[in-house]
């Protein structure tokens, strides 16, 4: 069992373990309230663990786009920034019950307190189960920061350019293990790419293969190619400017979550972040690390469309 | 030792204390001989067939109500959840595992503790189903098991002392360690669980004294072999001999075909019989081709790790039937002659009996009252799929719109999930624990996964009927022919055990211990241990009285995947306790 087929599949999960754990009284997780976070002088920022560019460690040093931005949004609260490392699990909707609303059963009492880089749409906000129960309502969505978007970084030496991902009938392509490039590589076009494409543990990992001339392309998300290409200058490794036909899920936006009885504290951090990004200050962050930066969709309704988005 | 008398005189008193204590050595001949001997449990499955069948018939249909409780034992701690294991014994001794790692030697006649291990795990570890663990090996001295954290730990037997740690593989990358080892020609035999995706199944032969490697066999094909001699490691043939047979791109070496269920071992063909899991990714339509060894029967050689047959009960699995569920080796006759078959309840609801010397396929027939994904099987025991809304839609082609719901009979928690079947020799019948459920499975355009979009299947678990999920059937091999079946309101997830007193022993997470008579299925006995029972129940003698014991306690992957099974089993209490039955020695001859 176990398998990445529970991926995404949290509906299950809410039906049968939230209508569980409506019946428990006892939860065990702490109360953390805004006041309480304030009074502790500290706040516990769920990020994912060993994640370039947005939340690593190098000795023992926390760094990254979201460790930044949670030092900020800490600083805001004028508490203590606390890393709070989160393995990830088959799909989000697992990461927000074991880390923000429920808790893992293997560390019970064990909670972020806000949790970084959580897809904010709204289609996922509102979705039902086969019962027609919300399976989100434990959690609040807050707080959106960055679109994040699909990106493929190929070797000159090996590739004249990417005109379209045609060219991976051809040519080897590296992708993060059960990420949706590699579906993506591995179905688009009837199958086409599919024996082209080469899986890897991480972006970096397909990186090094790139290095070692396994595979002459590498598709992650913007921000982990950028941060990868910098790590590799002098490789003649460059952006590619295709598109990604038949891909249903181009670009999306990036906020928080905290726990539904958390409100206030969400609205205190969403004060901050939105104070960041309407003044540019998130789009520094961003630059500060040496990646690209858009602004959240959310904000084009609000703001009129993005000038420096692609 | 040198001759004086003052040592002879202490070697002999040693002596006499170390039989006192009941420390005797696990030899191989026991473990071969466990299925025939009723004063000791030494292996998982009471004999390395697997047969869970005990000649004792002390016990039987005419006093099993007189059966009462000796004693019970608590696992303790605040933690409890899932109790799978099934407990050993030997001199007097229970030996048993219990949830996070943890391990007990009792006194099995009071029930009193000797000594208790727990196995530091990790902050890290994240595993799928539960931190269930389903039992250890006795060898020599040793009690040796897995733990959560892809670890085997070798104890004392007698003092649970550390003998030896080896790390099997690394947790972080999604390994585990769950079933219980096999213990074949002075060889330690392991699988690894975890369907992490990106895993690679393989069964290991290590020395018991010292957890050093003798072999390593991955079961996927492209995968590289090994035996190892004097600390070198020497190649032995790649799995199903190259890359790339039944597998598109680079898919192989990530196939999954984890081997978490653990083996047997027939030493009538000398083979070593370990079931294989799932093959990854889950999306069916990325890897078309059999994608063996996934889903299989693996026959395996258990002095090289050499692949001898393979039987593959689902071909390019798309409903994550595991095909890890138990291979139990049997002879029955048929027109004068013996065959040596061997039989499995596969997860995708049919029933194999396959000829043990070779992996022909001998027949096949549903064991579940419905299947849906394949409409039967062909000749050769292959599947004839369901094409027409059988398998789940590619996502990928879902244009961002919900796909069509494909509704699959069994579940992907299978017609049988872990939970081992018993045969008895006597009826000549398999005692299957059974479920009957449904998933709905759809194309979930909208999902998210680390930070990015992601595409995937929604899926939801439903029950077949209103009144009854599990099924305890007893199945005749030879024909197909269900003899008899129990219903039971909640799923059942326990292990089954047949003796020769006629009876038919399981758990059920009502938290009923209950015995069936093994002809007819009628219900002789019953007790409630106060948790749901997911374990394995084990029948043994000491000082001339029959015993029945096993771990309790609720838990596993049904409270954490089952869907809308979870209005049957949400007010079901959690637990951690080994109860012991014994029969009254009166009472051996009531009627």
């Amino acid at each position: 069992m176990k398998s990445a087929f529970y991926a995404l599949m949290l509906v299950l999960l809410l039906v049968g373990i939230s209508q569980v754990q409506a019946q428990q009284s006892r939860s065990l997780i702490p109360d953390r309230t805004l006041d309480i976070v304030q009074d502790s002088g500290y706040l516990n920022v769920g990020m994912y663990k060993d994640f370039p560019p947005y939340s690593y460690e190098v000795n023992g040093e926390v760094r990254g786009v979201d460790a930044d931005l949670g030092r900020r949004i800490a600083e805001g609260l004028g508490v203590e920034f606390r890393p709070y490392w989160i393995i990830p699990d088959e799909s989000l909707g697992d990461d927000l019950r074991n880390h923000i609303w429920k808790g893992h059963y293997l560390a019970k009492t064990r909670i972020a307190d806000i949790m970084m880089r959580v897809p904010y749409d709204s289609t996922f906000k509102y979705m039902r189960d086969s019962t027609g129960e919300m399976i989100n309502e434990q959690v609040v969505f807050f707080g959106p920061y960055q679109q994040e978007r699909w990106q493929i970084a190929f070797d000159k030496s090996r590739l004249d350019g990417v005109e379209t991902v045609a060219v991976f009938q051809y040519h080897p392509i590296g992708v993060e293990i059960d990420t949706l490039p590699a579906t993506y590589l591995t179905s688009a076009f009837g199958g086409r790419l599919r024996n082209q494409v080469h899986h890897y543990g991480n972006v970096g990992e397909a990186f090094q293969a790139m290095e070692q001339e396994e595979v002459a392309g590498v598709m992650g998300m913007r921000a982990e190619i950028e941060h990868q290409l910098a790590a590799h200058t002098g490789n003649g490794f460059t952006k590619a400017g295709n598109g990604f036909p038949g891909m249903t899920k181009q670009v999306w936006d990036l906020g928080l979550a905290v726990r539904h009885t958390h409100r206030a504290l969400g609205y205190a951090i969403a004060a901050i972040v939105d104070g960041m990004v309407r003044s540019g200050e998130m789009a520094e962050l961003y630059a500060n690390h040496g990646l690209s930066y858009s602004r959240p969709g959310y904000y084009d309704e609000i703001l009129g469309p993005d000038k420096n988005g692609e | 030792m040198r001759s004086n008398p003052f040592g002879k005189q202490f070697a002999a008193s040693a002596l006499a204390l170390a039989v006192s204590l009941g420390a005797h050595a696990v030899t191989d001949e026991d473990i071969l001989n466990d299925h025939n001997t009723v004063d000791d449990i030494v292996s998982y499955g009471m004999g390395v067939q697997g047969q869970r069948f005990s000649p004792m018939d002390a016990l039987n249909t005419d006093n099993v109500r007189y059966l009462q409780p000796a004693w019970a034992f608590s696992f303790g701690g605040e933690k409890q959840r899932g109790q799978e294991s099934q407990p050993l014994i030997k001199d007097g001794v229970m030996y048993v595992t219990a949830s996070y790692s943890r391990a007990y030697a009792i006194d099995a006649r009071t029930g009193e503790e000797i000594w208790q291990y727990d196995a530091r795990l990790p902050d890290g570890i994240m595993p799928c189903c539960d931190v269930v663990n389903r039992g250890g090996a006795l060898y020599d001295d040793l009690f040796i098991f897995g733990t959560l954290d892809a670890k085997l730990v070798a104890l004392n037997k007698d003092t649970g002392k550390v003998v030896w740690i080896k790390k099997v593989a690394d947790y972080q990358a999604g390994y585990s360690m769950t079933a219980a080892p096999l213990i074949v020609k002075g060889k330690l035999i392991t699988g690894v669980s975890g369907g992490e995706f990106g895993i690679v199944g393989k069964v290991e032969a290590r020395d018991p004294n010292t957890g050093d490697l003798l072999w390593m066999r991955p079961t996927v094909e492209g995968h590289m072999g090994y035996v190892y001699k004097d600390g070198k490691e020497i190649e032995n043939g790649i799995s199903g001999g190259e890359a790339g047979k039944t597998w598109p791109g680079d898919m192989w070496k990530t196939g999954g075909a984890a081997t978490w269920l653990g083996g047997t071992y027939d030493p009538d063909t000398d083979s070593l019989f370990f079931g294989t899991g799932n093959p990854a990714p889950w999306n069916s339509h990325l890897r078309p081709g059999d994608n063996l060894f996934s889903s299989s029967r693996v026959a395996i050689d258990p002095d090289d790790g050499s692949i001898k047959w393979h039987f593959q009960t689902t071909p390019n699995d798309g409903w994550d039937y595991d095909g890890v569920n138990e291979l139990i080796s049997f002879d029955y006759e048929e027109n004068g002659k013996t065959v040596k078959a061997a039989a499995t309840a596969d997860r995708n609801g049919f029933f194999y009996v396959l000829n043990r010397e070779n992996g022909d396929f001998i027949r096949g027939f549903p064991f579940v009252d419905k299947i849906t994904w394949a409409k039967g099987l062909n000749e050769d025991g292959s599947p004839i799929y369901n094409t027409e809304n059988g398998r789940p839609g590619n996502p990928a082609n879902a244009d961002g719109e919900k796909g069509e719901t494909v509704v699959a009979f069994p579940a992907f928690l299978g017609g049988k999930n872990w939970m081992p079947m018993a045969y008895s020799q006597d009826t000549g019948l398999f005692y299957v624990p059974s479920n009957e459920w449904s998933m709905d499975i759809w194309n979930e355009p909208v999902s998210y996964k680390k930070g990015a979009a992601y595409l995937g299947a929604g899926f939801t678990i439903k029950p077949a009927n209103d009144e009854f999920i599990g099924v305890l059937r007893a199945v005749d091999p030879k024909t197909g022919e269900e003899v008899w079946r129990y219903n039971n309101p909640a799923p059942l997830w326990g292990g089954v055990l047949a003796t020769a007193g006629n009876l038919v022993f399981t758990g059920t997470p009502e938290g009923y211990l209950k015995a069936f008579d093994a002809k007819t299925g009628e219900e002789l006995y019953k007790f409630n241990t106060g948790t749901g029972v997911v374990g394995t129940p084990v029948t043994w003698e000491m000082d001339g009285d029959q015993y029945v014991s096993i771990s309790t306690g609720w838990g596993g992957a049904v409270p954490l995947w089952g869907g809308e099974v979870a209005r049957v089993v949400k007010d079901f209490n959690q637990g951690g306790t080994v109860w012991t039955f014994k029969l009254p020695s009166d009472r051996v001859a009531a009627n």
